[in-house]
C-alpha cells in the first residue's frame, strides 16, 4: 500500500471523527418558540416570549441593550423591556385599538445572538383595522448580525435535529457518487465488454445501496421527529425509496443468472437504463407532488444553511469523510471481486 | 403539547437538554467507538486483501 | 446491397407483421391477455363500493391497466426463447428486430387502452360526484400516452428478463416497476386532471411530457438492444 493510499483513507476517518464531535459538541443558537398570553386585547399588557437553545443573555449585557418590537403587517408596535433572562424575555406593550392587522410577529433585537422572530405570536381580539397610531409606533431598529460563537442555526421544528444533516445528506451524496461510477462502468462495461467493469460496476451498486439505506434510514427518523411521520409523500423520498428499488432489482437480476459474461452484460444494460430513469424520476417527481422536504417551493426552511458558517465547517467535512469511507468500501469491494474472478477462472 | 415538552426540557438545562442531560458525550463517544471500529476492520480487510493480491500475482504471472 | 437505414425499416416490418399474424393465428394469447384486463376490471368495480372518489378511480384504472400491460407486453419475446425461432438471432439485425416488437407494442398498447378504458367505465361509471370526464378527449389521448410510454419501459425489461433462462414473471414486475413510477406519476396527474376538468394551463404540459419520455424510452431500448441480443 503506498502513502498516498494510507493518507486519504485515516484522513476520511479522522475527518468522520471530528464531524462526530463537533456535530454533537456545538450548541444551537437560540431561537423563539413560545409568547403568553396569546391572545390579547387593546391596552396594557405584559407579554413574555420564551427561547430555547444556547442562553441569549451574556455577561455585562443590561435591559437597554435589548429591544422587542411587534409587528403587525407593515407596521411596527414598539415595548419596554421589563425583564430579560437566558431564556425568556417579559416586556409591557400598549395595544393601540387600531391595527392593521390582529396577528402580531415578534422580533427580538439582541446584542450577541441576532434578532430572533417568532410569526404570529399574538392575536389581538376586539381591534379594528386601521394604522397604528402615531403614538405606538416603534422606530424601525438596525439589524444585527449575530456575534455568536461557533454554533449551529436554529430552525423551527428542527432544532437540535438539525446534527442529522451530517449524516444524512453526506451518506445520499455518497450513494448518488458511488452510483455515478456504477453508471460509467457500466456504459465502459457495454463498449469494451470487459470483465473488469463489471466488476466495478457491481462493487459500486452494492456500496451505494448500503448508503441508500442507510440514508433512507437517517430520513425517516428525521422525518418522525419534524413532521411527524415516519415516511411522507414527497419527493425526495419517493426519489430515495425508487433508487434503492431499482437497484435492489440490479442485484436480483445479477443474482438470477449464472453464466459470467452474460451477467455481465444484461446488468450493465439494465443499470445504463435505470439510471437515466432515475435522473427523469428526480426531475419529474418534485413539479408534481408536494413537498414538505428543504429547498423546495414554499420552505424555506434551510435557507440559512448556506449562509451559516458554523454548519458549512462541519458539513463540508462531513461530505468529503463519507465520500472517503464509501469509496474506500467500494474499493475493497471492487477487489474482492478481482480476486475472487482469478481464483475462479484458474 | 409536543412544544411545551420541548420547551420545558430545552430551556430548564443549562445549554438545554441535550447538553445538559450530559447525554451529549455519551452519544459523542459510543458514535466514536463504532466509527473506530469501522475504520479499523476496514483497514485489517484492505492489509489481507493486499496480501492475497500478491500472492494470487506469484503464483500465476 | 440495400443501405443499413432502408434495411432496417424492412426487417421492422416484417417483424411486426409476422408478429401480428402469429398473434391472430394463436387467438388464445390475445384472448387470454383481453380476458384479464377484463376481469381485473370486474374485480376493481366489485371491490369498491358506489362511491369511488376521483383518486381511487384513478388509481384503480392504472393498477389494472399495468397488470394488463404487463401479461400482454411479458410474453413479448416468449417466442424467441424456443430453438425454433433461434434462427431469428443469426439472420435478423437487432435493431430491425426490436423497432418491429416496439411497433406491435403500440398496436397491442392501444386495443388494450382502448378495452381496459371502455370496460372500466361501462362497469364503474365516472367516479362519484361526476356526472361524465370534464375532459373526454384529453382522458383518451392521456391513457393511450400513457399506456405507450408503460409499454415501451416494459418492452425493454422484457427483452432483458428473456435472456434470463430462470426468470419467472416475478422479475419483469421487479425490475419494471420501479422504472415505471414517473410514467405512472404523470399519467394518474393527467387522468385525475382530465376527470375534473382542471384547466389547461396546468394539464397541458403532461401530454407533452408522457409523448416525450415515451420517445425516449423507445430511443434508449433501440440503443441498448443490441448489447441485449448479441448471444
Amino acid at each position: 500500500m503506498n502513502s498516498w493510499n494510507s493518507v486519504w483513507k485515516i484522513g476520511g476517518i479522522v475527518l468522520l471523527a471530528y464531524v462526530i464531535v463537533r456535530g454533537f459538541s456545538t450548541p444551537l443558537q437560540p431561537g423563539l418558540v413560545e409568547a403568553s398570553p396569546t391572545r390579547l386585547s387593546p391596552g396594557k399588557a405584559t407579554v413574555s416570549l420564551s427561547a430555547v437553545g444556547q442562553p441569549f443573555l451574556r455577561d455585562q449585557e443590561t435591559l437597554e441593550d435589548f429591544q422587542l418590537v411587534l409587528r403587525s403587517e407593515e407596521g411596527l408596535l414598539k415595548t419596554q423591556v421589563l425583564d430579560i433572562s437566558e431564556h425568556r424575555v417579559t416586556a409591557s406593550v400598549n395595544i393601540p385599538t387600531v391595527l392593521p392587522s390582529p396577528a402580531l410577529d415578534a422580533f427580538l433585537f439582541t446584542p450577541s445572538s441576532g434578532t430572533l422572530f417568532l410569526g404570529n405570536a399574538f392575536f389581538v381580539e376586539n381591534a379594528a383595522e386601521g394604522i397604528i397610531p402615531a403614538g405606538f409606533v416603534a422606530p424601525a431598529p438596525d439589524e444585527a448580525a449575530p456575534l455568536l460563537g461557533f454554533s449551529f442555526p436554529y430552525q423551527p421544528n428542527i432544532m437540535e435535529s438539525i446534527r442529522n444533516l451530517l449524516w444524512h445528506v453526506p451518506m445520499w451524496f455518497a450513494m448518488f457518487f458511488v452510483m455515478g461510477i456504477g453508471f460509467v462502468a457500466s456504459l465502459a462495461q457495454l463498449r469494451t465488454g470487459q470483465v473488469n467493469w463489471d466488476h466495478r460496476a457491481e462493487a459500486a451498486v452494492r456500496t451505494g445501496l448500503v448508503f441508500g439505506v442507510l440514508g433512507l434510514v437517517t430520513g425517516s427518523l428525521w422525518a418522525r421527529w419534524t413532521w411527524g411521520a415516519w415516511w411522507v409523500s414527497d419527493p425526495q423520498l419517493n426519489g430515495a425509496l425508487v433508487t434503492v428499488l431499482l437497484y435492489s432489482g440490479y442485484m436480483i437480476l445479477r443474482a438470477a443468472m449464472d453464466d459470467d459474461e452474460r451477467v455481465g452484460r444484461l446488468s450493465a444494460v439494465y443499470n445504463v437504463f435505470a439510471f437515466i430513469m432515475l435522473v427523469v424520476l428526480l426531475m419529474v417527481l418534485p413539479r408534481y407532488t408536494e413537498s414538505l422536504h428543504p429547498g423546495k417551493d414554499g420552505n424555506p426552511g434551510f435557507n440559512s444553511y448556506d449562509l451559516d458558517n458554523s454548519l458549512r465547517a462541519v458539513f463540508y467535512p462531513a461530505v468529503i469523510g463519507w465520500g472517503a469511507l464509501c469509496y474506500w468500501i467500494y474499493s475493497l469491494r471492487l477487489r474482492m471481486n478481482r480476486i475472487e474472478h482469478h481464483l475462479l477462472t484458474q | 403539547m409536543k412544544m411545551a415538552v420541548i420547551f420545558h426540557l430545552l430551556s430548564s438545562a443549562m445549554e438545554g437538554f441535550f447538553f445538559g442531560s450530559g447525554k451529549a458525550h455519551v452519544v459523542t463517544g459510543v458514535a466514536l467507538v463504532i466509527l473506530l471500529g469501522i475504520g479499523v476492520s476496514l483497514w485489517r480487510m484492505d492489509r489481507r486483501l493486499s496480501k492475497m493480491e500478491r500472492e494470487s500475482q506469484s503464483k500465476n504471472p | 446491397m440495400r443501405t443499413g437505414f432502408q434495411s432496417t425499416f424492412q426487417t421492422a416490418i416484417a417483424v411486426a407483421k409476422m408478429e401480428w399474424r402469429l398473434e391472430w393465428r394463436q387467438g388464445h394469447q390475445l384472448a387470454s391477455v383481453a380476458l384479464f384486463a377484463v376481469a381485473s376490471v370486474y374485480v376493481a368495480f366489485q371491490s369498491s363500493d358506489h362511491e369511488t372518489s376521483t383518486g381511487a378511480w384513478t388509481a384503480m384504472l392504472w393498477l389494472v391497466y399495468l397488470f394488463s400491460g404487463f401479461t400482454a407486453v411479458g410474453r413479448l419475446f416468449d417466442r424467441e426463447r424456443t430453438a425454433t425461432r433461434q434462427y431469428l438471432r443469426w439472420t435478423v439485425e437487432p435493431l430491425g428486430l426490436i423497432l418491429g416488437k416496439l411497433a406491435h407494442a403500440i398496436l397491442t398498447t392501444t386495443g388494450l387502452t382502448a378495452l381496459v378504458l371502455a370496460t372500466f367505465v361501462l362497469f364503474l361509471g365516472w367516479p362519484s360526484g361526476l356526472e361524465q370526464a370534464g375532459k373526454p378527449g384529453l382522458l383518451v389521448l392521456g391513457a393511450w400516452l400513457g399506456g405507450l410510454s408503460v409499454t415501451t419501459t416494459l418492452v425493454f425489461v422484457t427483452a432483458v428478463a428473456s435472456q434470463v433462462q430462470s426468470a419467472g414473471a416475478a422479475l419483469s414486475a421487479v425490475l419494471g416497476l420501479p422504472l415505471l413510477l414517473p410514467q405512472i406519476i404523470l399519467v394518474t396527474r393527467l387522468t385525475r386532471g382530465a376527470l375534473l376538468g382542471t384547466p389547461w394551463n396546468t394539464l397541458g404540459e403532461l401530454p407533452l411530457f408522457l409523448a416525450a419520455l415515451s420517445v425516449g424510452t423507445s430511443i434508449l431500448a433501440c440503443i441498448l438492444f443490441p448489447y441485449i441480443w448479441r448471444a
